[in-house]
C-alpha cells in the first residue's frame, strides 16, 4: 500500500507537521508532497501518481473561503470531483482520491484523516489489472 | 438538402459573407475530400456525404490565411459545437467565421450515438432526434460492474493502444502545442503500448470539459478502442452538476474554470462563511 499525499503549504502541510510534532501513531506508507496550494495539484499528476503504482492519492487544502488564493481551491475541488467520475468510469474508483480542506490544519484532525483514508483503501480492491499491463 | 446547401455556399460566395466555403467535393474518380470552394461555379461538386469534422481544418486554414480572411465551413451538430468551443477557446476569431448548418440522418446519429445530431443554426435539413447514450447496450456494458471488473474491462481495452496519437490528432479541440502526451514528464516515450493510465487518462482529461462527443477519436482509433464512452461519464457528469453542456452556449466558458460562488455545484450546500473575504472587499 502506497499513499501520496498533497498538501498545500498553508493548512494541510502545517496539519501533517502537527501530527509529528505530536508524535501520533500514523500507518507508515503514505509520503506527503508539500505544494504551494491545492490549485496546483492538476488532475494529470494525481493520474500520473496512480500509474506509477499509488494506491491512493490525497489532496489537502484550506477551508473554501480560506484559502490564500483568494478561491483557487474552488478550482481544485472542481477539477478533482471532475477527475472522480472518471476514475470512477475506469473502475479505479474515485474513492482512491481523497480531497480534503479544511479538516487537516490540525495536528489530530489530519492524522484522522489519514487514519481514515488508510482504512479505506485497505478494503478495496488491488490495482493489480492496471498495474500488471504498465 | 445537398442542392440546398450548394445554393446557400453560392450564395454565401456570391454576397461575399465568406472569402472561402469549407467543404467536400467529390473531384476526379470520385475521391472526397475536403476543398475550400472560392468561386460559385465551382460549388456544384459539393457534397456532404460522409461525416468528415472540418472543424480542425477550419481552425488551420483561418490561422494560415491571411489576416481578415472570412470562412464559411459546411458544418454538422458536432462540428458546429467544436467550432464554438474553439472560439471560446481563442483558438478561432468569431468574426471570420460563417457556419452553413446541416442536419445528419437518424442513421447518421445512431451510427454516431449522438444525442444531438443537428447544429443550432439549422440551414439545411430537419432536425432528427437524438440518441441517449447510455441506452446503448455496448456503452452500458462498458460502464457496468463494479469497480474490479470494470477495471478489468478497461485494462484490456487499452492494452490495445498502438499509440498512434490518432485519437489526440482527429479530436477537434485537442490543439495544444506542445503536448503532454509527447512529455517524458507525463508519459513515457518510446514505449508501446502507451502507458495505459497516464496517456489516456490525461488525454481523457484534457478534454473532460470540452468534448463535443463527436466521435473522432473514436473513429480514428486502428485498434477500435471504444474512447467515447470514458468522456461521456465525465460530460453527464457536468450536465448534471452544472448544467453544462460543452459547445452549445458560446457566451458560457466551462464551469470548473470558476469557483463555487461563481458557478455552483446543484446540491452541494456552500457553507456560508465560503467567501467571506470577499463580501468584506465590497462592503
Ligand atoms: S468525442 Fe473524442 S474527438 Fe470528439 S471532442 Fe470528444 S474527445 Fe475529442
Ligand atoms: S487512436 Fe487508438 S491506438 Fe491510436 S493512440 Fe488513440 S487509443 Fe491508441
Amino acid at each position: 500500500m502506497k499513499i501520496l499525499i498533497f498538501a498545500c503549504k498553508w493548512c494541510g502541510l502545517i496539519g501533517a507537521d502537527g501530527a509529528g510534532k505530536k508524535r501520533i501513531q500514523l500507518p507508515p506508507e503514505f509520503r506527503v508532497i508539500a505544494v504551494e496550494c491545492a490549485a496546483l495539484v492538476e488532475p494529470d499528476a494525481v493520474i500520473r501518481a496512480f500509474a506509477s503504482g499509488m494506491t491512493g492519492v490525497a489532496v489537502l487544502g484550506c477551508h473554501l473561503g480560506g484559502c490564500r488564493f483568494n478561491d483557487a481551491n474552488h478550482a481544485a475541488i472542481k477539477r478533482l470531483e471532475l477527475l472522480k467520475t472518471l476514475l470512477d468510469a475506469t473502475g479505479i474508483g474515485g474513492k482512491r482520491l481523497l480531497i480534503s480542506f479544511g479538516t487537516a490544519h490540525e495536528g489530530y484532525q489530519y492524522a484522522e484523516v489519514v487514519k481514515t483514508f488508510f482504512e479505506e483503501l485497505k478494503t478495496m480492491p488491488s490495482t493489480v489489472a492496471w498495474t500488471a499491463s504498465l | 438538402m445537398l442542392e440546398k446547401v450548394k445554393e446557400i455556399a453560392r450564395t454565401v460566395l456570391a454576397e461575399k459573407q465568406a472569402d472561402g466555403v469549407l467543404g467536400l467535393m467529390k473531384g476526379q474518380w470520385d475521391i472526397i475530400q475536403p476543398h475550400i470552394f472560392e468561386s460559385p461555379v465551382e460549388v456544384d461538386a459539393l457534397v456532404i456525404e460522409p461525416k468528415w469534422l472540418l472543424a480542425k481544418m477550419a481552425m488551420t486554414v483561418l490561422r494560415s490565411s491571411r489576416e481578415g480572411y472570412r470562412l464559411a465551413v459546411v458544418v454538422r451538430g458536432c462540428d458546429e459545437r467544436a467550432l464554438t468551443e474553439l472560439v471560446k477557446r481563442n483558438q478561432i476569431e468569431k468574426e471570420r467565421l460563417v457556419t452553413i448548418g446541416i442536419a445528419c440522418t437518424a442513421e447518421q446519429a445512431q451510427a454516431c450515438i449522438c444525442d444531438r445530431p443537428y447544429p443550432q443554426k439549422l440551414d439545411c435539413g430537419d432536425a432528427v432526434a437524438g440518441v441517449d447514450p447510455f441506452s446503448i447496450e455496448s456503452v452500458k456494458e462498458l460502464l457496468a460492474g463494479d469497480g474490479p471488473a470494470r477495471m478489468e474491462k478497461w485494462a484490456n481495452i487499452l492494452k490495445r493502444c498502438i499509440k498512434c496519437y490518432g485519437c489526440r490528432n482527429s479530436c477537434p479541440i485537442c490543439v495544444c502545442v506542445p503536448c503532454k502526451l509527447e512529455d517524458q514528464v507525463w508519459v513515457e516515450t518510446g514505449v508501446i503500448p502507451a502507458e495505459v493510465l497516464s496517456y489516456h487518462l490525461i488525454r481523457a482529461f484534457h478534454l473532460s470539459d470540452t468534448c463535443v462527443a463527436c466521435g473522432a477519436c473514436q473513429e480514428a482509433c486502428p485498434v477500435n478502442i471504444p474512447l467515447m464512452a470514458l468522456q461521456l461519464s465525465m460530460r453527464e457528469m457536468l450536465r448534471e452538476t452544472y448544467g453544462y453542456d460543452a459547445g452549445l452556449d458560446p457566451e458560457r466558458n466551462s464551469p470548473i474554470l470558476y469557483d463555487l460562488c461563481k458557478e455552483p455545484a446543484a446540491g452541494q450546500a456552500l457553507p456560508d462563511w465560503v467567501n467571506s473575504l470577499r463580501k468584506d472587499d465590497e462592503s
